[in-house]
């Protein structure tokens, strides 16, 4: 073929240098990942896109078991407990029905447990410094975990004969297995922690004599003091704090509850006490000074123990305990109207004159508040109840550390995992006297921020229960293991919100093919030497994972 | 093969000895005969060809102009309005240096609306970067073909051969058909320089602005001045293939001790030269210079030829409209200004919409220009039909 | 005889470089018909703005064989070419002449007429921007009613014309509608056409962002709109009847299309419809009637 072309007018095409159009933009694309609503409202900041997705595309359940127990390692019990914030900010919630992240959660979890998966450290090299946990409960347990993975030596101090700390005492069986439990602080124990029980800090081992002989020390105390209410007769027999009756019930204490069983409080304490009252065949009813709307338990409790034919009867507040020969008998209450708000928010009761009766009652509850045991340990505390920590976590004793409820005041097991995962940050600043900003995290991605119209609507993953009838006999758990099938399904609904999932659509939708599939990571990266700047890329990227930024 | 053939039919059976691929065809009188007989050479089997029935000229040319960047060798003929309606793709087929052959059976243009013969259509394309050859006589006008498409696809650029409408495509005159095995001696087969084709994936036809397209076109108008090489080359090749004259840039006729030379295209020289033969006879001294190449423009060829000629005559059937002559300003444009030589060139429209030219027009343009030089007249004008109020 | 009909292609034959406007319908279509297609293919492409921004000397976008010519003669060109390659016994290749809405429906229709006629096997594609965009936004055949052009800037006062179904009416095998929106269904039907014999016509509406007054991101949500507000019917019609129509089971009124676009702000005084609005809507239920939308 003869090269002699004319002109202007005819070109060979493989040899043609392209212009480069990049030139013309005013702005530009940028890969920007950015944090889903679920990760934002997580305690523990939990890689939920990644596991879900990890789920929903590749199906590795144990790789999917990685991703969370980066920063869960109670994924099992999670999945039963956790209030799950991340559901309320799930974006897909504004598309059809939220994720039903919290089943996902817990059948990760379960698939750990059973095929006995084991927590992976991030260094290999061991650490000299040493750290000490005071308290097995979550905060403690999480703050151990972390340090454990990045090579410190840690020991834990545990008060009673088993580790657990509020899950096991305090969160019933029919909501946490102690078998699951006990095998998830198993796995975590394996990381080379070690663990003494039936050592209470401040009285078997005073505190400055952990401070001398380790480099930081996290207390993990809990709030595991059942506050009494100072009415007259509380001191009667068959009158327990909440804590105190659980913690008797999980020990394998007999009770006898007789039959009325009356328990007063709102929150979650309350509402386990009614529910284990009721397996153990009382007629339980709760009493609470406000209504429904002001009770703190979490709603799915509530609820729940309005299934279980719990009677609930609000606004009402108790008095004075009744008792016949120093057994209680009743319980005397007054009728309340809610005012003006309090303090806290919510309408301050007041008590209505001349509206006091006496509910009969064999075992009264009293789940009216719970307090920190501080004996032995003198500490700054706010508000006089919980310790105070500064932005660092450290307490007012230097290299002394504190997390969960100790420190918030009640809150939720994810909430301490929290808790002691950013204690366990600070404790490795310290040590390593470096300032880290761990908190950073990309902006977060809100629904009016994606491009729906690429997903399809598909139903939500319906976790059936055990008939009330059937849940009431034993201490069985109400939920049975979901079909892994039916997670994965359900994970595929996941939107991947900040971040691309490779639908294709910046590739194909780009006028100048200035989108590139990288061959070295498979992800998508912009041409800048063609890239014009239009922004349909941006505009049709389902997850928003694409922003167009000014061009300088 | 000498055969008494109309000269439609001559042109359709030499094309066909050609071997073109592809042949698109729409009627317009008088050319209509050569697509119809090009029909039945290829309906009988006779040529193996596409043979598309356009829906117009422009599509015609469109068709020949794919056609031939695909790698085929194309053929179409077209006249007066036919090619006016093509105008388009005829710059854009020279621009695109395709080697595109095309019959032109001149005819006058509308409007008004006429038939006959003039050469009004081929001039008004005269710029457009095509080769223009004009056929003396069927025989030529066949010859030409054949040497048209040696010239186009050695250059790379598109030949019109012009053959007076009527007057010689519907004359039946013997004409000399040659063989297939002749043709394809001195025809050999098209190798195209540029085409579209996925192995060797081109562009043809891009955008050039202001940057490239001066360059394109002096390369263009390079490549018509040293066609006037190969016009001649191939002419001669023919000579010595086919023992006979045709073609080539100009030819002459009892020049030598001319005082009064005709200049002249087409058909007309015919007559020109029997009016040459009575003069001698007569004792006067006229020639002929009869120009087969219109463009490219021979024009250092002709001022050679012409130099010692001080009386001249362009006899044309073409007219600027507004100007004059164009034959005859090209011309008058051959010999510099300011020359020692007092010359005379004198200009003639005559024949526009085939109006005859008899042998007493001749004679009485060629005893005119002997007394005095003419700037331009319209030879047998019938100045009775004209009224006042028309001027 | 047809491969992969439901892969999607990205081999961008169709490359970078080219000097479209960003966000261009046009370039975005040309594209995938290039690579729906594939490397053994002759475009023959009219000119206009897909011809002036991918064919500049020395730097052409195309990476497949292109054949340019003039405004008009796209269909004629591609008509030639196919000839030439019958003739010459080459082949088989696709043939694909390419060219916008006023090539195709105005100065062009004879050529288009012609060549299906003939019945060539060549695939029409016409990128429908619906005015003369490469000239600066003039009224085209196939501008629809109430449009505002340079030429019409009034809006336009005649409907649009229906190429689609006049290309139906030549008695050719294949015609087909379809949008940039919806790649997958698009370069399915390029290969369904080229997998026929004789002449096809593919009418893709191809939003320009400068013409009709948006911005450069929105082409493919636009291209949705019409779909969803029924003004762009996508079907198919194989030897004269309707096999396949794009069923809009949401269908959304014409004003959330035409809000959108600065060239129909003539229809909305002061955010109200004006009275060519409901003409605008009976031509979308006609358009739902017909073709059971």
């Amino acid at each position: 073929m003869s090269e002699k072309l004319p002109l202007g007018l005819a070109l060979d095409l493989r040899n043609v240098t392209p212009y480069k159009t990049g030139s013309w933009r005013t702005q530009k694309p940028l890969n920007i990942m950015q944090t889903p609503p679920c990760t934002h409202g997580c305690p523990a900041r939990n890689d939920i896109r990644g596991f879900l997705r990890t789920l929903a595309v590749s199906k590795d359940y144990e790789e999917a078991w990685h991703i969370l127990t980066r920063t869960n390692p109670f994924p099992a019990t999670c999945g039963r407990v956790c209030p799950h914030p991340c559901e309320e900010g799930c974006n897909r919630r504004d598309f059809d029905t939220p994720l039903d992240i919290n089943s996902a959660e817990r059948s990760i979890g379960d698939f750990g447990i059973e095929n006995r998966l084991e927590h992976k450290k991030l260094i290999t090299s061991e650490r000299k410094e040493k750290v000490a946990i005071v308290g097995s409960g979550p905060a403690g347990l999480s703050c151990a975990f972390h340090l454990a993975k990045k090579g410190y030596k840690v020991k834990i101090f545990e008060a009673e004969g088993t580790p657990g700390g509020m899950m096991r005492w305090g969160i019933p069986a029919y909501r946490l297995p102690k078998d699951v439990l006990g095998r998830e602080i198993e796995s975590i124990l394996k990381l080379g922690i070690e663990l003494e029980c039936n050592v209470k800090v401040g009285i078997n081992i005073p505190m400055d004599q952990l401070i001398r002989e380790y480099n930081a020390v996290f207390l993990g105390l809990g709030a595991q003091k059942g506050s009494s209410l100072s009415i007259p007769g509380d001191d009667a027999r068959n009158v327990f704090t909440g804590v105190e009756f659980l913690k008797a019930v999980h020990s394998g204490d007999k009770i006898d509850i007789g039959r009325e069983v009356v328990v007063v409080g709102g929150g979650n304490t309350a509402m386990d006490c009614a529910r284990v009252a009721k397996r153990l065949g009382g007629n339980v009813s709760i009493v609470y000074r406000r209504t429904r709307v002001e009770m703190p338990a979490i709603t799915a409790e509530i609820d729940e123990a309005l299934e279980e034919r719990i009677m609930f009867r609000y606004n009402t507040n108790p008095v004075k305990i009744v008792t016949d020969e120093n057994r209680v008998i009743g319980i005397l209450c007054v009728q309340m109207v809610l005012k003006e708000a309090d303090a806290s928010g919510r309408g301050r009761p007041v008590p209505i004159p001349g509206s006091e009766s006496v509910i009969p009652a064999d075992t009264v509850i009293i789940a009216a508040g719970q307090s920190v045991d501080y004996e032995g340990i003198d500490i700054h505390k706010r508000d006089n109840k919980w310790i105070e920590v500064n932005s660092q976590r450290m307490t007012s004793m230097d290299r002394v550390f504190a997390g969960g409820d100790a420190v918030l005041g009640l809150e939720t097991v994810s909430a301490a995992i929290g808790q002691g995962m950013h204690a366990a940050y600070a404790i490795e600043d310290s040590i390593k006297k470096q300032t880290q900003n761990h908190l950073a995290s990309p902006p977060v991605v809100y629904s009016k921020d994606l491009n729906t119209y690429y997903y399809q609507a598909a139903n939500r993953f319906n976790k059936e229960s055990v008939p009330v009838h059937i849940r009431l006999k034993s201490f069985e758990e109400i939920y049975p293991p979901f079909d892994r099938k039916d997670i994965i399904t359900e994970a595929g609904r996941c939107l991947s919100c900040g971040l691309c999932f490779q639908c294709n659509n910046c590739l194909m939708y780009c006028p100048d093919n200035a989108v590139k599939i990288s061959p070295s990571t498979g992800m998508y990266e912009f041409d800048y030497d063609f890239c014009k700047g239009c922004g349909l890329c941006a505009r049709e990227c389902p997850c928003h994972y694409i922003k167009m930024t000014l061009e300088r | 093969m000498l055969k008494q053939i109309e000269g439609s039919q001559a042109v359709a059976d030499v094309v066909a000895l050609c071997r073109p691929n592809v042949i698109a065809a729409y009627p317009i009188t008088p050319q209509t005969h050569i697509v119809e007989d090009l029909a039945e050479i290829v309906s009988e089997g006779r040529l193996k060809a596409e043979f598309v029935n356009v829906e117009s000229e422009f599509a015609a040319a469109s068709v020949v102009l794919g056609a031939s960047a695909a790698g085929a060798r194309t053929y179409t003929a077209t006249t007066s309005q036919g090619m006016l309606l093509m105008n388009e793709v005829i710059y854009c087929i020279a621009g695109m240096r395709l080697p595109i052959v095309l019959t032109c059976a001149n005819r006058a243009i509308a409007a008004p609306l006429n038939i006959w013969n003039d050469h009004q259509d081929s001039m008004s394309v005269r710029d457009a970067g095509w080769i223009q050859l004009h056929a003396e006589d069927n025989q030529e006008a066949a010859d030409l073909h054949i040497q048209a498409y040696k010239i186009a696809e050695q250059l790379s650029l598109p030949v019109m051969v012009c053959m007076d409408g009527f007057i010689l495509t519907h004359a039946y005159e013997p004409v000399d058909i040659p063989d297939q095995k002749q043709v394809d001696d001195f025809l050999p087969p098209f190798k195209p320089t540029h085409i579209v084709d996925p192995r060797w994936p081109r562009g043809l036809g891009l955008y050039a602005d202001p940057r490239f397209y001066m360059e394109a076109k002096y390369i263009q108008h390079r490549a018509l001045e040293k066609s006037e090489e190969t016009i001649k080359q191939v002419s001669a090749d023919f000579r010595r293939a086919f023992n006979r004259d045709s073609g080539g840039l100009f030819k002459t006729y009892k020049l030598k001790d001319a005082d009064v030379v005709v200049v002249s295209m087409g058909s007309i020289v015919g007559s020109i030269k029997d009016l040459i033969d009575r003069f001698e006879a007569e004792g006067k001294k006229v020639g002929l210079l009869q120009i087969c190449s219109f463009r490219p423009f021979p024009r250092e060829q002709i001022y050679e030829t012409l130099k010692d000629k001080t009386n001249i005559v362009v006899l044309e059937k073409s007219i600027s409209l507004g100007r004059g002559g164009i034959l005859a300003s090209d011309i008058r444009w051959t010999f510099p200004k300011g020359e020692k030589i007092k010359r005379r060139i004198s200009s003639f429209i005559a024949g526009l919409g085939g109006r005859n030219i008899s042998l007493d027009d001749l004679r009485y343009m060629v005893e005119k220009v002997e007394r005095e030089p003419v700037e331009l007249e319209f030879l047998g004008l019938r100045q009775e039909i004209i009224q006042e109020k028309d001027l | 005889m047809i491969e992969n009909l439901d892969t999607i292609e990205k081999k961008d034959l169709f490359a970078s470089g080219h000097r479209a406007c960003g966000g261009c319908g046009q370039a975005l279509a040309a594209r995938m018909v290039a690579d729906a297609s594939g490397e053994n293919t002759i475009a023959c492409v009219a000119t206009g703005c897909l011809e002036v921004f991918s064919s500049p000397y020395p730097d052409p976008s195309w990476r497949i064989p292109f054949l340019h010519s003039l405004f008009e003669n796209a269909a004629a060109v591609a008509a030639g070419v196919e000839v030439a390659y019958k003739a010459l016994n080459k082949g088989p290749v696709n043939i694909i002449a390419q060219g916008g809405d006023g090539s195709t429906s105005d100065i062009g229709f004879q050529c288009l007429s012609g060549m299906f006629e003939r019945g060539h096997n060549v695939l029409y594609v016409c990128y429908d921007n619906e005015a003369y965009m490469n000239t600066g936004v003039q009224r085209s055949g196939s501008t629809p009613l109430g449009t505002r052009t340079t030429t019409t800037p009034g809006g336009k006062k005649r409907l649009k014309k229906n190429i689609p179904l006049l290309a139906a009416d030549h008695g050719i095998p294949y015609v087909a509608t379809a949008t940039v929106d919806d790649y997958r269904d698009l370069q399915r039907k390029v290969k369904t056409a080229l997998s026929i014999e004789g002449p096809k016509y593919l009418h893709i509406l191809a939003p320009c962002p400068l013409g009709w007054g948006h911005a450069g991101d929105l082409t493919v949500q636009i291209c949705r709109l019409a779909k969803q507000t029924c003004i762009f019917p996508v079907f198919e019609i194989r030897e004269g009847k309707i096999i396949s129509v794009q069923k809009v089971p949401v269908k959304k009124p014409v004003e959330e299309y035409l809000k959108l676009q600065g060239r129909f702000r003539n229809l909305f005084k002061k955010g109200t419809p004006t009275t060519d609005v409901a003409a605008i809507q009976k031509i979308a239920d006609g358009n739902i009637e017909r073709f059971n939308l």
